[in-house]
């Protein structure tokens, strides 16, 4: 597998404020990468700055060969970069079927189109029978599903997705992360997940990033990772009872 | 009152603090912040809680000479409880509270504790792991009962609920804690230290009531503070220094005494509190300097020179001064100048522009660094002792900084070196020994003397050179003496560098074991575009390597060939405070990394 996606030093700041301190890391071709991290470790800001909503002030960014830091969001999609949004960031008031060809905004080709439709269609039946229905009047699950759907209308070679399993009922959760599965072995589509469920993207990812207040701290395959102490114990919620059979407080974080 | 009235010998420390809860009831004696703001405790409210936490552990049973054992972070409850237990007549004794759960338990069995005072659910958790083997033990008191509601243990109350116990006994019978306050001895043993031994388990040096008043007496003849005197304490209380300095001092002084949230706000808490007089370690120096400097490379060039400027002033005129001559007025004017323009800002951002006078002790410091901050103008002295002579036994006397020197003996302390160097102490400050390890205290203290293990000699100024620990220095397979501690001082001057372990004994060169510092050398990383993920990664990139070989070659070139590092590695795990390698006071401990890197070791040969 050859290396898809290249970052190199990368830092970016909301004003005053230094979000993502320097970081480094590659994503090779076909792969399924997770990047976990607590609240405000600066996860998002590493989609947003990858997918060029935001700019980052120091590094580069190399795709395909091609060097992507500061370019319009607009190019990077059509170079074969989509994120989906943490949230589901759905158009409330268009349809399904317009919600989903919104993401083909940049492409004409209709057969294309159609074919790729009925491709989401595939992943998630229930669009299918809802296509006319407006966005804004799904559940939170369905609101996921149409997301999901409209980046890969784009026909990403890589998708970005923002935590995914965020808000949803635990099936739901599995099924959309099958279909992560899925996406990624029929169409070979490169994921960049980012998480905060940690079990759920180690399961699927094959290397994982752990990233603490705007810095990776580990890096490692994901096999290691859930073998590591301290990911069990901040991550996965695995901790040794004490004696009380009660533990609240926690040890310090080694990342070794 | 002022401390020449009172005579010391007649004292210990519980009749003194108690004198002083009387004198200066209404001055503040301590600072902590509760929810974000600073909070008083003046001295009354301070000998109340202590008088309480006395009486509390008096109604739990403990008898005169009793040891009570303290494992927190510092805080006011921790005064509280040592001020409380000397004062019941019992001994405190400090635990780290870094140490893990079987370090607990030694410490627990080795002095044979009554009891245990924890500041929380962590702390509590060590004991209640082991305490089936702790025979010892009657009560656990913990201070932070957040998470604790609904614990019950029979051995187990909260700090609130040993004051009430206390409260309660004060009531019943009023003249008790005066009673029982004016029952120790000088010559009874205070508190307990335990070293933290590099080999060996770790032993419990009994200091005496009387060696801590001389202790505090002799050095404030030298280095006088007084009642305007802020204090910041944020090293840990279980190790002398601290100790000394936010527990004891204070009652010849009366200075103030503020506690930091946690380690890591110790620099917002210093310029909160600007200190008047401050204690650290080298490492602390160290950083301040890191910091100053690369805040400097950051700056403009008009800033860059403008800095360049004022500390060269600020060199010369201490330099003259350091020769014992009084400076040129011109320079004087000079330096007046440069400080408010420049060094007045400089010393605000590590919140030292009130110090009156700074120490860096506990271990060696490079004289570098200390002409840097006289160059500040910060009056920075050198302080040299042990556990086992209560803190201080050398010091530089006010303008008498000598660098490169530990100073001078303190009023009434003796030094000498022996035949083979090693340096010997003898005076009131001196310890009774180690508890309960007659052997080991017949080894250390011979016919008064205290044997400190540390090889030096004495300057025709009168001033102390510390050469090294007597252990540590290196005879190589050429057969030449080589004090590693000189040269790792020099590396760690460098901004990259936060300590070293040179090794090479009885081998053919030196090598050295470098840890960097990882927020200077990632800002170095970013600045040269070297990608790197983890800490791993970064000390192998090549550019690290490269820019530590560079200061590694820098500092080779001031020392004679067969002292120079031939090779070194990095080590590429983040070293804690919970690492056995590493010292709660944040020093590479040499046996310990040895060991543990002893491949990587073997690999430089």
């Amino acid at each position: 597998m050859s290396v898809m996606l290249k970052v190199r030093n990368i830092e970016t700041y909301y004003g005053p404020i230094m979000a993502i301190k320097g970081v480094s890391f590659d994503i090779l071709e076909g792969a399924v990468v997770t990047i976990l991290g607590a609240n405000g470790a600066g996860k998002t800001t590493i989609l947003k700055t990858l997918s060029s909503i935001m700019d980052p002030e120091k590094g580069t960014i190399e795709f395909m060969g091609q060097r992507i830091e500061g370019l319009p969001p607009e190019k990077i999609v059509a170079m074969g970069i989509s994120q989906v949004p943490e949230g589901r960031e759905v158009f409330h008031d268009l349809t399904v079927k317009e919600n989903l060809l919104m993401g083909a905004y940049l492409r004409n080709d209709r057969a294309g189109i159609k074919r790729d439709i009925d491709m989401v269609y595939d992943y998630f039946p229930i669009l299918k029978d809802r296509t006319a229905q407006l966005a804004g009047d799904m559940s939170g699950g369905q609101q996921q599903m149409v997301v999901i759907g409209r980046a890969l209308m784009a026909r990403p070679k890589l998708l970005m997705l923002d935590e995914p399993s965020l808000g949803l009922s635990p099936l739901l959760v599995k099924e959309i992360y099958q279909i992560i599965e899925r996406i990624n072995q029929e169409h070979n589509t490169t994921i960049l997940l980012v998480e905060q469920n940690a079990p759920m993207a180690l399961s699927i990812a094959s290397h994982g990033f752990v990233l603490e207040l705007g810095r990776i701290v580990m890096d490692d395959t994901c096999q290691a990772l859930m073998a590591n102490e301290d990911v069990q114990e901040f991550y996965l919620g695995i901790k040794e009872d004490s004696v009380r059979g009660a533990k609240r407080w926690k040890r310090k974080k080694k990342w070794r | 009152m002022t401390p020449s009235q009172i005579n010391i010998q007649n004292e210990t420390v519980p009749t003194l603090f108690w004198r002083r809860v009387h004198d200066w009831a209404d001055n503040t004696a301590l600072r902590a912040k509760v929810y974000g703001i600073w909070r008083k405790i003046t001295w009354r409210e301070y000998g109340q809680k202590a008088r309480y936490a006395g009486l509390g552990l008096i109604s739990l049973g403990l008898e005169k000479g009793d040891r009570v054992t303290i494992i927190s972070e510092n805080n006011p409850e921790w005064l509280f409880s040592d001020m409380g237990a000397m004062c019941a007549g019992g001994i405190s004794v400090g635990i780290y509270p870094t140490d893990s759960p079987q370090q607990v338990e030694y410490v627990l069995n080795h002095c044979q504790a009554k009891f245990y005072i924890a500041e929380d659910e962590e702390q509590l958790d060590k004991v209640l792991e082991v305490r089936e083997r702790t025979p010892h033990l009657k009560k656990i008191i913990v201070m932070d009962m957040e998470g604790l509601r609904h614990f019950e243990d029979d051995m187990f109350l909260s700090f609130d609920d040993l004051l009430e116990l206390g409260r309660k006994m004060d009531e019943e019978n009023p003249l008790l804690f005066e009673q029982r306050l004016r029952e120790p001895q000088p010559e009874d043993t205070a508190i307990l230290i335990y070293t933290s031994g590099t080999t060996g388990p770790p032993k419990g040096a009994m200091i005496t009531h009387s060696n801590i008043l001389n202790t505090m007496d002799m050095q404030n003849e030298v280095n006088p503070g007084d009642e305007t005197d802020e204090v910041l304490s944020f090293l840990p209380l279980c190790h002398i220094a601290q100790r000394t300095v936010s527990v004891f001092a204070p009652l010849l002084t009366g200075g103030r005494i503020n506690f930091v949230e946690e380690m890591d706000t110790i620099p917002q808490n210093m310029q909160e509190v600007s200190p008047t007089i401050f204690f650290a370690v080298p490492r602390i120096w160290e950083k301040f300097y890191s910091s100053l400097i690369l805040t400097m490379k950051e700056s403009t060039r008009f800033e860059k020179l403008a800095f360049k400027w004022a500390t060269g002033i600020g060199q010369k005129l201490s330099d003259i001064r350091l020769h014992g001559q009084e400076p040129p007025a011109y320079l004087k004017v000079l330096f007046k100048f440069a400080d408010w323009t420049v060094l007045r800002n400089l010393k605000k951002v590590i919140g030292l522009n009130r110090a009156r006078y700074c120490m860096s002790g506990a271990a060696p410091i490079s004289p570098d660094l200390l002409k840097f901050y006289h160059g500040l103008g910060l009056d920075i002295r050198e302080v040299y002792g042990q556990t086992e002579n209560c803190g201080p036994t050398t010091v530089h006397y006010s303008g008498q900084v000598k660098f490169g020197t530990v100073g001078q003996p303190l009023p009434r302390a003796q030094v000498k070196i022996a035949e083979d160097g090693e340096i010997l102490l003898k005076g009131p400050h001196v310890f009774k020994g180690y508890f309960n390890d007659p052997e080991k205290t017949a080894e250390t203290v011979i016919d008064g003397w205290l044997y400190t293990g540390d090889v030096g000699r004495i300057d025709e100024d009168g001033h102390l050179i510390i050469t090294d620990r007597k252990k540590d220095i290196i005879i190589t397979a050429g057969g030449k003496n080589i004090t590693p501690s000189e040269i790792e001082n020099q590396l760690k001057f460098s901004p990259y560098i936060t300590d070293a372990v040179v090794i090479g004994d009885g081998r053919k060169y030196l090598t050295a074991l470098i840890m960097v510092d990882d927020e200077n050398v990632m800002k170095f990383a970013q600045e040269n575009k070297v990608p790197f993920t983890t800490y791993a990664s970064l000390t192998k990139a090549q550019e690290v390597v490269d820019l530590i070989q560079n200061e590694v070659e820098e500092v080779n070139k001031q020392f004679a060939r067969v002292e120079t590092i031939k090779k070194f590695r990095l080590i590429d795990i983040q070293l804690t405070t919970d690492d056995d390698e590493i010292t709660p006071t944040g020093k590479l401990k040499r046996n310990f990394v040895n060991e543990k890197f002893k491949d990587v070791i073997e690999s430089m040969y």
